[in-house]
């Protein structure tokens, strides 16, 4: 009975243990906007990853985009613009959408997912 | 093959080896140089091929950006991934201290390392860290091949040199062999007149009563002296193939007896004999070397003396010493005084071979043999048994 226990905690470990927790500021603050209009959040960060690499980088062009959204300052290509509104400025202090910021790229972080499979190819 | 010649031979052989040697290294070194760098390429290019195959997968991973990004990465190889601030995003290895990004390929430690740019970021990944463990298998392998070749090359050239020196000296061979068929010859013909002058001069010493001693005398040490010379060629000649009686002789026995052998001569000079002979002093030797030992060293303490001078004789158990007052031997020609045919002096006559054949017995038997000399004052041997 002990070793089913343990196995069944192992098991839910392993399934969702490593898997990226929504903070619920993000969730209220960005994700929920997001929900609702259908705005594809992880291609936007996909976009800023191509293009900008680091997090720094991608964290400094987010912020200046979001306290002053335009068109031209917008990751996204203008086509993007026919389907998606755009976004109005943040009313979110400059402290607090920092913090939204590093927690939507720490939801994506990429060196959380990346590993080398055992079977070599 | 004759001593001089083989000296020449191993000379010759020596300075031909030594000479394509040294050639052979070079070549061999600049060519192991090329080799290995090229090695070294063939392993950069498999290196900078499966870094391409990283960027593929991380293209691929971009697009799917799934919950779990799988990357296979072939064995031996290792990776690194870096953003463009070059913070490590990935890796699967210890990454060396430093990481010179602005260099493509670099060796740390054993292992090839490449940094691969891509553009754009897949995934964010701005530079690609490669790294394997050089093949140092391949370069053993070449390294063993080339002294392998070095070897077989130095035996073929051993040989060619062997032939070639063979075909050098062999001139030198026949000037020796003529030499010494020569002094076959001479000594052949040397010895019946000899013997004669030498038996005759007995039996009128002894049957006739004969007025002129002094010019019978002349004649005595004239015939003697030619008959030193005739053993003397006889020995040397004889020496390659002649085989040693070694035996327990009377030493003191046979220089009394060689002392009256000379002692025409020596009266002849009116040298002072100075004689201290230890009797029944037994040295391990062949009668021919002791012979030819003894009236070689007294030959030239007598020919070499002053009219008048003085010769000491000691004899002891563990030495012979020899000390004329004659003119001495400069300082520089001692150096090479036992070479064959060398004389010092050639004020008399002679081939300058007594004292070659002398250093020649003395180093058969590891005796030691010292000889020191004052112009116009005298010489001193002493051999030490």
């Amino acid at each position: 009975m002990v070793k089913i226990m343990m196995l069944t905690t192992a098991c839910v470990f392993l399934l969702f243990g490593n898997e990226q927790q929504v903070s619920p500021e993000l969730e209220n603050d960005c994700l929920r906007c997001h929900q609702t209009h259908n705005i594809p959040s992880e291609i936007i960060y996909r976009r800023y990853l191509l293009h900008y690499s680091s997090k720094e980088t991608i964290k400094k062009k987010m912020v200046a985009y979001l306290t002053n959204p335009s068109k031209a300052d917008s990751i996204m290509p203008p086509q993007f613009f026919d389907k998606f509104p755009p976004k109005e400025p943040n009313k979110l202090t400059q402290e607090r959408l920092q913090q939204r910021v590093d927690e939507y790229i720490l939801y994506f972080d990429i060196n959380k997912k990346l590993y080398t499979p055992k079977e070599d190819k | 093959m004759y001593r001089s010649e083989k000296r020449s031979l191993y000379r010759f052989l020596i300075f031909y080896l030594l000479s394509t040697l040294i050639l052979f290294s070079v070549g061999a070194a600049i060519f192991y140089a090329y080799e290995k760098h090229h090695l070294l390429d063939q392993q950069r290019e498999s290196l900078k091929l499966e870094s391409g195959q990283i960027k593929h997968q991380l293209m691929l991973l971009h697009k799917e950006f799934s919950e779990k990004l799988p990357l296979f990465i072939k064995k031996p190889y290792q990776c690194a991934l870096f953003d463009s601030d070059r913070q490590l995003i990935f890796s699967t290895f210890v990454l060396p201290p430093t990481i010179d990004f602005a260099q493509e390929y670099t060796t740390y430690n054993g292992r090839l390392t490449l940094v691969d740019g891509i553009e754009p970021y897949h995934l964010g990944v701005a530079y690609i860290v490669m790294q394997t463990p050089i093949d140092t298998k391949a370069i053993a392998h070449l390294r063993e091949m080339l002294l392998l070749f070095i070897l077989g090359a130095g035996l073929f050239f051993l040989a060619i040199g062997y032939f070639l020196g063979r075909l050098f000296t062999a001139p030198m061979r026949q000037s020796i062999e003529m030499m010494n068929s020569f002094i076959q010859d001479t000594t052949h013909e040397l010895n019946t007149p000899i013997s004669t002058i030498l038996t005759n001069l007995e039996l009128i010493e002894t049957l006739h009563k004969c007025d002129a001693k002094k010019e019978m005398q002349r004649i005595e040490i004239a015939s003697k002296t030619l008959s030193r010379i005739y053993d003397d060629l006889t020995y040397l000649k004889l020496n390659h193939t002649h085989k040693r009686d070694i035996q327990p002789l009377d030493f003191s026995n046979l220089l009394q007896e060689r002392l009256l052998y000379f002692a025409s001569a020596i009266e002849a000079k009116n040298i002072v004999l100075g004689d201290v002979i230890t009797p029944d002093i037994i040295v391990q030797i062949d009668p021919d070397d002791a012979l030819r030992l003894i009236d070689n060293l007294l030959s030239n303490a007598v020919k070499y003396n002053r009219q008048g001078g003085a010769l000491e004789i000691i004899l002891t158990a563990e030495t012979l010493k020899i000390k004329d007052s004659g003119i001495g031997i400069e300082e520089k020609e001692l150096q090479t005084i036992f070479e064959r045919f060398k004389r010092a002096n050639k004020s008399e006559g002679g081939f300058g071979i007594g004292l070659h054949i002398v250093y020649g017995i003395v180093q058969i038997y590891n005796f030691d043999i010292t000889i020191t000399s004052t112009l116009h004052q005298g010489t001193e041997v002493t051999i030490l048994w």
